[in-house]
């Protein structure tokens, strides 16, 4: 049940100049009607909070001090003594943990819906791109406040990092630039940040995007291929994108205003008795390499997770049928539904070791 | 369409919501203790307030230090605060009150010093940020000399003039019985002196000593009754006249409590001994607008830490580890 979901209006053969020509696209552009649903917010969400992050992101970057003796301090200083600072960080914080969850709800409904099939398998497997970026932006954005989390968590990737067989090593010397995690690490976490990792991220989000164009929205299970009723890009999804940025950000404000994001001690690379907590997001994993300890460290670090997202990626080109409907996708769908079922276990089991009844 | 972007709009902040419960918790690791101060609308009036009897306590563990070197000893603490203020409250095992603080003694021909210290209870936070004193506590503003074979060769102060530390020292001999605990604050060590200092104003104690320190120049004034624990004020202190009014067995206070001003006043202080053990509240306002106090923003946690002195010199102590300091509504 694919179709062409969208339509320029654009007269061919237009001399409009480019920016001018780009406005008339994106007025011409024309999206199905049924997709104008709550269902199906989750892209606009993710690309609100994708905005609040980058805005958030800029504003504290202006007293952001990237050393170790004062990142820190400059963090504080932003958080407790700016006006807004608190705000700011705030909704910084909460719109990651935010858009974990609603990138999750995509790709799971995206799932469920067999929007993968041809032909838009280049929006899925972009899509999964997004996996391996955003945790990159969170990893490299943790080390920056250099308090105590941020620091003994980057000890523990760094470690987890280090076990992978060959290029482990490397790939921490690259990381750290050094022995130690200090200044060199921070300035190169930094950049990674807020430069080499966003670049990335919107070359990503136009490919997603273009791909999402030329192929087109998936249509609904129920349609018969015949023409679906269309409305347009600007002004009907634009305001409704508008009005869930102001919602977002309204909310994700007060959440700040109320609970402060943590800012833990600050960074003291002496002091080896601090065991950071896994975050929620990574339970999974850090239970993973609890269970595979010493030499087959690697399965759990490496093998699996690596071979989870190599199994997203090919998931186009392993279930090629043109069916849809997930109850006459058996053999999928119970896949999904024992990884899911791993998935969770595993980290409910994190969590009662790490929260419920922890050790340290 | 309007009531499907309500339902929309309506998962998203539920999700937000949820995300609450997930993230708002601690994700750091260290098993450092935490001090909850509670919201109260109304302050507390004193001591036997109902409303210490609804606050969570925090049992902290102390260990000894020199002279009480393998000794361990706890404290009960809670914690409240209001708009204005915060408030303390502490309570610990003493099996001796003490409060001698080397006192005179009349043996009906010379005057001798008492032997014997106080009580004491000091408080340490950040003002601006001392480096790793969040992890290390007190045992990094205190510098001994390397090979230096006592504590008491030490200097207690910061590294550098940009870590500050503020102290508040209840002392119950020389501070309690004007109603206050001395406000003072830590700064950089020099090559000859520690880093602490008192805070701007007027406080602490007067020594009562003739000038060539062979007994005490100051008696209670006529009319004048004793402070609280029979210590005597230097506000009601007169000089000696006539020596010839001393009996065998008489004793006057050696260091006499000064009423507190300025940012020196700012600790108030209420106590009470009894069934062998100090109860102890201390208040002041979250934000004194001194340069010297460490201003308190309940959105934000402190790193503390506490010692207690038991009939002891500052070098004997028994010492907590850095807690942290949590403002909850």
């Amino acid at each position: 049940m694919v179709e062409e979901m969208t339509r320029q209006r654009i007269e061919p053969g237009s001399k409009d100049k480019a920016l001018e020509g780009l406005l008339k696209r994106l007025q011409g552009l024309e999206i199905p009607a049924d997709a104008i649903c709550w269902r199906r917010f989750f892209g606009s969400m993710i690309l609100v909070l994708l905005t609040l992050l980058f805005l958030s992101g800029v504003l504290m970057a202006f007293f952001y001090s990237p050393v170790p003796g004062t990142a820190y301090d400059s963090v504080d200083h932003l958080q407790f003594n700016l006006p807004m600072g608190n705000l700011l960080r705030g909704v910084h914080h909460y719109a990651w943990n935010l858009l974990l969850i609603v990138m999750g709800f995509h790709l799971f409904r995206a799932f469920i819906l067999g929007a993968y099939k041809a032909p838009r398998q280049l929006v899925w497997i972009s899509g999964v791109s997004f996996f391996l970026i955003i945790p990159l932006f969170i990893i490299t954005g943790d080390l920056l406040p250099w308090d105590q989390k941020g620091y003994w968590s980057t000890q523990v990737r760094l470690s987890i990092i280090g076990s992978i067989p060959v290029v482990g090593d490397l790939l921490v010397q690259m990381f750290r630039g050094g022995p130690l995690t200090g200044i060199v690490a921070l300035t190169r976490f930094y950049i990674l940040h807020i430069l080499l990792l966003p670049g990335a991220l919107i070359f990503l989000i136009a490919f997603h995007l273009y791909a999402l164009v030329t192929r087109g929205l998936s249509g609904p299970l129920s349609g018969n291929g015949t023409p679906r009723p269309r409305a347009p890009f600007f002004p009907v999804i634009v305001n409704r994108w508008l009005l869930l940025f102001i919602v977002s950000a309204i909310g994700l404000g007060i959440m700040a205003w109320r609970w402060p994001a943590p800012l833990g001690d600050p960074a003291d690379p002496t002091d080896s008795s601090f065991i950071p907590r896994p975050e929620w997001w990574v339970l999974f994993l850090n239970q993973l390499v609890t269970i595979f300890k010493g030499p087959l460290m690697i399965i759990g670090s490496a093998i699996i997770p690596g071979g989870l997202l190599v199994l997203m990626t090919a998931l186009p080109f392993l279930d090629r049928s043109p069916e849809r409907r997930p109850w006459r996708r058996k053999r999928v769908m119970i896949i999904a539904i024992v990884i899911i079922a791993v998935l969770t276990v595993l980290s409910v089991m994190g969590y009662i070791e790490h929260f419920v009844r922890p050790e340290h | 369409m309007r009531k499907q972007m309500f339902l929309g709009m309506t998962m998203c902040l539920t999700l937000s919501i949820i995300g609450v419960f997930f993230f708002s918790g601690s994700v750091a690791g260290a098993a450092k203790q935490n001090l909850i101060a509670t919201y109260l609308k109304v302050a507390p009036t004193g001591l036997d307030d109902g409303v210490w009897g609804k606050i969570k306590a925090l049992e902290v563990p102390f260990d000894g230090k020199e002279k009480f070197a393998g000794k361990k000893t706890a404290l009960t603490t809670k914690a409240v605060y209001t708009d204005k203020e915060i408030y303390f409250w502490f309570t610990w095992k003493d099996g001796t009150m003490s409060l001698t603080k080397e006192a005179w003694k009349y043996d009906g021909q010379t005057w001798s010093h008492l032997k014997g210290d106080e009580d004491r209870i000091a408080l340490l936070f950040e003002i601006n940020r001392i480096n790793n004193f969040a992890t290390k506590g007190c045992a990094i503003v205190c510098h001994v000399p390397q090979g230096a074979p006592n504590a008491k060769d030490g200097k207690f102060g910061t590294s550098t003039e940009a870590e500050k530390g503020d102290l508040w020292h209840w002392k119950a001999a020389r501070s309690d019985p004007a109603g206050y605990a001395d406000d003072g604050y830590l700064t950089k060590i020099s090559d000859t002196k520690g880093g602490r200092k008192g805070d701007s104003g007027k406080g602490g104690d007067k020594q009562n000593m003739t000038e060539d320190k062979s007994k005490p120049m100051y008696m209670l004034a006529p009319g004048k009754k004793l402070g609280k624990n029979g210590i005597m004020l230097a506000a009601d202190a007169v000089e000696i006249t006539d020596y010839k009014v001393f009996k065998p067995g008489d004793v006057i206070t050696y260091r006499m409590p000064v009423a507190a001003e300025g940012s020196f006043a700012d600790i108030k202080a209420v106590s009470r001994y009894s069934d062998g053990a100090w109860t102890v509240m201390l208040s002041r306002k979250l934000d004194t607008g001194h340069d010297d106090d460490v201003a308190f923003n309940p959105q934000r946690k402190y790193s503390f830490a506490m010692a207690l002195f038991d009939d002891s010199k500052d070098q004997d102590s028994y010492d907590s580890e850095t807690l942290t300091l949590e403002f909850k509504r």
